[in-house]
């Protein structure tokens, strides 16, 4: 069959991510999109097409939207993977967004000079059929104070880092500074500037692990993730089981056979011996194996059909695909990392992280108080901040985080 | 004749496991990639994670001290542990009670509170998930409760208990015995809704929609009905991760008492299984005797993992 079922001008979208402009021609089972320029970009095959948009909010399928001129969304519901003839603009020449039909309606109702009645609000909304609005009332009251209790020791640590001294022992003591100020930061650049080592030194080797940690973790976990995923091997599966175990033992627990470890393939007093560890969490290859578990087997097919290697599918094919797991992983391994004050296997002075160097500030006792909670303020606000920053992701790769038994 | 029989039938049983193998060899031979592949991470993760475990059950048996090479004494660690040492017998009921309390009511806080913060509109929730997690990777926030629960009526807690005359003279929260553990339970609370809590936000907005619509139709009448029918049943596999995630910070309660109640504390009151751990490992240098300590806190991990996914299996059903 090669007539034109469809033919139709359009926003070509996959997984719910803008790739195209330009003009599609569908077939019984096959269809082709070509740019402006006549070039084709995309060629599909499919087991149907229909005309309503399935694909969910951040979900993996092998399913492509086609946003149409004509306002009409067309599914392709793919049995192969895609083939990526051309490489694509990352700055294609988009159209302008298309009103919805209700606003267009409004538009029209409004030249006519007609009346639009808006639906009425109600101030409670049931927002479903089965839920009591007194329970309603009461587990919204609750999550209230539970959450003023849970934020209350981190406004508290804020609420002080502010105080001038005077104020931190004041009695009765209050929540929020009076005067607020900046000392006890100024404070401890000063503290920071007398220290043995550069202070600078401290922050450059938090940096330094953090990074290569990080990196390192990033590509080890994934590239063993991807096969655990993707393909069926002997041990595989057993090897994630033990992965899974592991993501119970804690670093105390090994802590002293892996001194021993260390000691006797000599990275005692080196960086490898925070970063081989970090390099191999479990955490991060089990969030990476759960989440690519949902990647469409196709994709990976239809590239070894093509004749791509394995490495050349992880990286071009896998790897573009589950950046929200990427930047998880990333976020648990800067988050350890950055706290770890690496006490332990760390000897030299000049070698030791941030977060070492502010305990050390903040063990100074009743003197240093405010620089204390200075300190606090600074070591939370990086891993806080970055959550912040990055929520929709993480809550995207924890949706695959369960352990099937 | 039996004889017989028996002999072709345990040949036939080795032929068949020859056969397995075998065939188990070539699939191997060819998906070599894929060794490749997961070879950098299995061997760092064996040399960091699965060694450490098993010399320190090797070492269990020993007396070690680093300088000195390791000299088996048998199950004398252990025994010593159980029969001689009685700080650790403090520290195991203290972590036990720990462990008892925290674990099962920061499981549970995290499901519900995730449970209530997912009925909630998208930009409260966005708020509220940042609220409920902040204190769990807030890095060392914790060691502000020791001004809140200072001993002197510079105290917070102090302060406002005797401003609204229920003390006459400040409490020592952190160093009296009575009071040690009930504190570090509380801060311990405060920072359980972890990783375990993040994935429950994640599963519940991960549940299909349709199956509720669905159990109104069947007449699915509250909230618990809902959520014991349709949503814990989709939630297994997040509730088997939430539990492996409280298992790990109940038991490696180790930070926290050391940070505010001092190392060591009054009367050992707040002596973990981790903090005597840690004493004899890096204070004393007695690796063997941590070792013994080390492996049987793993021992009970794992048996209450296996416990918790075997009482997950009974659940919704």
């Amino acid at each position: 069959m090669s007539e034109n079922l469809i033919k139709s001008k359009g926003t070509l979208y996959i997984m719910g991510k803008k790739v195209a402009a330009g003009e599609l021609n569908c077939r019984q089972n096959n269809a082709t999109f070509t740019d402006k320029k006549g070039n084709t970009v995309f060629e599909f095959e499919y087991a149907h097409i229909r005309a309503l948009k399935n694909v969910r909010n951040g979900g993996m399928t092998s399913t492509i939207t086609l946003k149409m001129a004509d306002e009409k969304e067309y599914v392709l519901m793919l049995n192969t993977g895609v083939k990526v003839h051309n490489h694509i603009h990352a700055n294609w020449p988009l159209k302008p967004t298309q009103k919805s039909r209700a606003d267009e309606l409004h538009r029209l109702a409004e030249l006519r000079g007609e009346k639009i009645e808006k639906p009425k609000k109600h101030l409670i909304k049931r927002r479903h059929p089965n839920r009591s609005i007194a329970g309603d009332i009461g587990i919204y009251l609750l999550l209230g104070i539970v959450a003023l209790a849970m934020a209350f020791p981190l406004i508290f640590a804020i609420g002080s880092a502010l105080k001038p001294l005077d104020e931190l022992f004041r009695f009765p003591p209050t929540i929020f500074p009076q005067h607020p100020t900046l000392d006890n930061f100024s404070d401890l650049i000063v503290t920071m500037g007398q220290s043995w080592v550069p202070f600078s030194r401290y922050l450059l080797n938090t940096v330094f692990i953090t990074f290569f940690g990080t990196f390192g973790h990033l590509i080890i976990a994934s590239m063993a993730a991807f096969v655990l995923a993707k393909y069926d091997f002997p041990g595989g599966r057993t090897f994630f089981n033990v992965v899974v175990t592991a993501l119970m033992f804690s670093g105390y627990v090994t802590g002293i056979p892996n001194y021993v470890i260390m000691s006797s393939l000599g990275m005692i007093d080196t960086y490898w011996a925070l970063l081989l560890p970090a390099f191999a969490a479990p955490i991060g290859l089990f969030m990476m194996k759960q989440f690519m578990e949902s990647l469409p087997t196709a994709l990976i097919e239809a590239a070894h059909i093509d004749g791509a290697g394995e490495f050349r599918i992880f990286w071009s094919i896998v790897m573009p695909n589950v950046k929200p797991a990427w930047l998880t992983v990333i976020i648990f391994s800067v988050q350890s990392l950055w706290n770890s004050s690496a006490a332990t296997v760390i000897y030299s002075e000049a070698k030791k992280t941030l977060v070492y160097a502010f305990q050390q500030i903040q063990a100074g006792g009743i003197a240093r108080t405010g620089q204390a909670a200075a300190v606090t303020v600074v070591v939370m606000s990086v891993p806080i901040l970055i959550f912040i920053l990055s929520q929709s992701q993480i809550l995207e790769t924890m949706a695959s985080s369960g352990i099937k038994d | 004749m039996s004889t017989m029989q028996s002999k072709s039938f345990s040949k036939r049983y080795f032929d068949m496991k020859a056969n397995k193998l075998r065939y188990g060899w070539e699939k191997a031979k060819r998906q070599k990639v894929c060794y490749l592949f997961l070879a950098p991470y299995a061997i760092l993760f064996f040399t960091f994670f699965i060694l450490p475990i098993c010399t320190s059950i090797y070492y269990g048996f020993t007396y070690y001290n680093i300088l000195e090479p390791a000299r088996f004494v048998g199950v004398q660690n252990y025994i010593n542990l159980v029969l001689q040492d009685e700080v650790f017998l403090t520290a195991v009921k203290n972590t036990f009670v720990i462990a008892v309390i925290t674990g099962p009511v920061g499981y549970i806080m995290s499901f519900l509170f995730a449970w209530f913060i997912n009925e909630l509109p998208k930009w409260l929730r966005a708020i509220a998930v940042v609220i409920f997690y902040a204190p769990s990777i807030a890095g060392n926030a914790y060691t502000i409760f020791s001004i809140i629960f200072r001993g002197d009526a510079y105290g917070y807690l102090n302060s406002i208990l005797m401003d609204f005359g229920f003390i006459d003279a400040p409490l020592l929260w952190l160093t009296d015995p009575n009071y040690i553990m009930p504190v570090l339970i509380i801060v311990i609370l405060w920072m359980s809704m972890g990783t375990g809590f993040l994935s429950f936000v994640a599963g519940f907005q991960g549940i299909d929609k349709s199956m509720y619509e669905a159990g109104y139709v069947d007449g699915v009448r509250n909230r618990w009905q809902e959520l014991y029918h349709i949503t814990l049943p989709s939630m297994k596999p997040m509730l088997l991760f939430g539990a492996v995630m409280s298992i790990t910070s109940a038991f490696n309660v180790c930070d926290v008492p050391r940070a505010l109640a001092g190392y060591p504390s009054t009367d050992y009151a707040a002596r973990t299984v981790v903090t005597h751990l840690f004493d004899y490992g890096f204070s004393r240098f007695e690796m063997g005797y941590a070792s013994a300590i080390a492996t049987l806190l793993f021992l009970v991990m794992i048996i209450s993992k296996k416990a918790i996914s075997a009482a997950l299996e009974k659940v919704g059903t």
